[in-house]
């Protein structure tokens, strides 16, 4: 799955969390973060695969099943690395911009928004992840949460329980495996 | 020990660690930054040092001193860098101090930067270039015992891609035969003591112990080099036995490579693949053999054409090496474009074999 965003919106950690969640649940993983020299405000991707197997894909991810966005600045980075009939999951607090894919299903979430209602604007990367695991049910929401709570540094530990609360947020604004990633019998594998 | 997430230049920290690393010293710059970070945040727990120089100069000219006590020390920058590093690395080598240099390269594969070098002298740069992350844990720790083994500064040809990708992996520490004493070392012993020790590019050594000499010592270790060039050589082919057709790459581009070979071999193309391993000593003996009887060698690197020309010396036949690469940055400038995409290649070396043996490459 690709992601993308702009510097500042949590986009690598949302990325990192998925992958250490999907790895936590025994899955194969490999990251690919894509960014510049800047910090705030520049491009800000990254690519996840995930397998249930020792994975052969290339660090270059073409095709891909679904994507995540938090922002449209860099959409048309990502738009051509997407097969036709992708996932979408578009912040559509920011995200206005058509999707731009064949027969893509999109999953428009207010993250923004959601996050603003949480007291946690910042934290409205983590709400549209909620959201993504819980369409397309490839991790948990529970092994989710573990994956932040491993992930924050410690000297940002306030923002463990925000950060909860906006993974959950995002996960019971969305109907639950509406675009599942597994097959039924794997999410049974993986104890869930 | 379980399979745990790590990046890139996380791992690539640990297996240095792993391998005695006890000083690092840089600059940061994207993508060598995650290293420098990885390694001031695990170096101090291992009773290591880990400075962020002022530098790239400073920060290569700190790990020089500290290979000089003995210590296993290493530096690194991405190739902006390594240019500002070029006079110390030339200056281990004339040494015989063992100083490993991680070059997390950018978007352009810098061949002639890593092999060839600007510093004075006869010297070379033992150069690994890993395909992938587990690929560059293992030759991290191989570095160590290789500039240790030969007391000389050797290179881990990383780039973006392996500085930022994160898999799940295990760092585990790999065995190597025993090295010999460092009875070179610098020890503090002061001048008048009669036992202090002396590093020194010229090799006079010292009044009431004469060294030496530049031309005896320079000789001796160009010698050294010709033996590593002999023994040293790395190198993986695959399918290149009944082969028309052999694609060459280094690095993180090899693993497109071997993925659309792969797929041509399996539509019955009489194709296959060789990578050099290490870059210096190339493994030139290999390549000769694997391209015997080819009507095609196909150079895929991403710049305009630095390792065709080893490639060129040393395939069984010169007039049918080809260029297939090119300069190929994404909009940043940092790490590689679109040339490293497997439909791209396998654009390229079908339309090269449709062009035949007979077309000629511009250069």
């Amino acid at each position: 799955m690709l992601f993308t965003g702009v510097g500042g919106q949590g986009v690598q950690i949302a990325a990192r969390t998925l992958a250490t969640a999907a790895m936590d649940e025994g899955r194969h993983v490999m990251l690919v973060p894509r960014y510049g020299g800047g910090m705030r405000g520049g491009m800000t991707n990254a690519e996840v695969t995930v397998g249930d197997r020792p994975l052969r894909a290339l660090p270059v991810a073409t095709d891909c099943w679904s994507a995540y966005a938090m922002d449209p600045s860099y959409w048309s980075t990502v738009r051509p690395h997407l097969r036709p009939g992708a996932v979408v999951v578009v912040n559509a607090s920011l995200v206005d911009v058509e999707v731009g894919v064949e027969g893509a299903t999109v999953f428009s979430v207010e993250a923004g928004a959601i996050a603003d209602g949480l007291g946690a604007p910042m934290a409205a990367g983590f709400v549209l992840l909620g959201a993504y695991a819980s369409l397309t049910g490839l991790v948990g929401v529970e092994t989710l949460v573990g994956a932040m709570r491993q992930l924050v540094p410690p000297y940002r530990t306030q923002h463990l329980e925000a950060n909860e609360r906006a993974l959950r947020a995002g996960a019971a604004a969305v109907t639950p495996l509406a675009a599942p990633a597994w097959a039924a019998g794997d999410l049974e594998r993986a104890g869930r | 020990m379980t399979r745990r997430l790590l990046q890139g230049s996380e791992a690539v920290a640990e297996a240095a660690i792993a391998s005695g690393c006890r000083f690092f010293s840089g600059y940061p710059m994207l993508p060598f930054t995650e290293l420098l970070e990885s390694m001031a945040k695990k170096l101090p727990a291992a009773g290591g040092v880990c400075i962020s120089a002022e530098s790239e100069i400073e920060a290569v000219n700190m790990a020089l001193g500290a290979a000089a006590t003995g210590a296993r020390a290493a530096t690194g920058s991405c190739g902006q860098g390594l240019a500002l590093m070029q006079e110390a690395i030339a200056e281990s080598a004339l040494n015989e101090l063992p100083l490993v240099v991680f070059n997390m390269a950018r978007g352009q594969q810098d061949y002639f930067q890593a092999t060839r070098g600007g510093g004075w002298g006869d010297y070379r740069t033992i150069t690994l270039a890993p395909k992938d992350v587990p690929e560059a844990v293992a030759h991290t720790q191989l570095l160590f015992d290789l500039a240790d083994r030969h007391r000389t500064p050797a290179l881990l040809y990383g780039d973006y891609v392996i500085a930022h990708t994160s898999v799940g992996i295990e760092v585990a520490p790999l065995a190597f035969p025993p090295l010999p004493e460092k009875d070179w070392a610098l020890d503090g012993t002061m001048s008048g003591t009669g036992r202090a020790r002396q590093i020194w590019t010229w090799a006079r050594g010292k009044p009431n112990t004469p060294g030496p000499g530049p031309n005896l010592a320079w000789q001796a270790i160009a010698d050294k080099y010709a033996e590593i060039e002999r023994t040293e050589a790395r190198c993986e082919a695959e399918g290149t036995d009944d082969a028309e057709v052999v694609v060459v790459s280094f690095g993180t581009t090899a693993v497109f490579v071997d993925r659309v070979v792969e797929e041509l071999r399996a539509e019955g193309v009489r194709i296959g693949s060789f990578r050099p391993v290490t870059l210096w000593p190339f493994p030139g003996a290999a390549l000769a053999e694997a391209t015997e009887g080819c009507r095609l060698v196909l150079v895929y690197e991403l710049n305009a054409g630095q390792m065709v020309d080893d490639v060129r010396i040393h395939a069984a036949d010169r007039s049918a090496v080809r260029s297939i690469g090119g300069v190929s940055q994404d909009a940043s400038g940092m790490r590689q474009g679109d040339l490293l995409a497997a439909d791209e290649l396998r654009q390229r070396v079908r339309r090269a074999l449709a062009d035949g043996p007979a077309a000629r490459s511009a250069r």
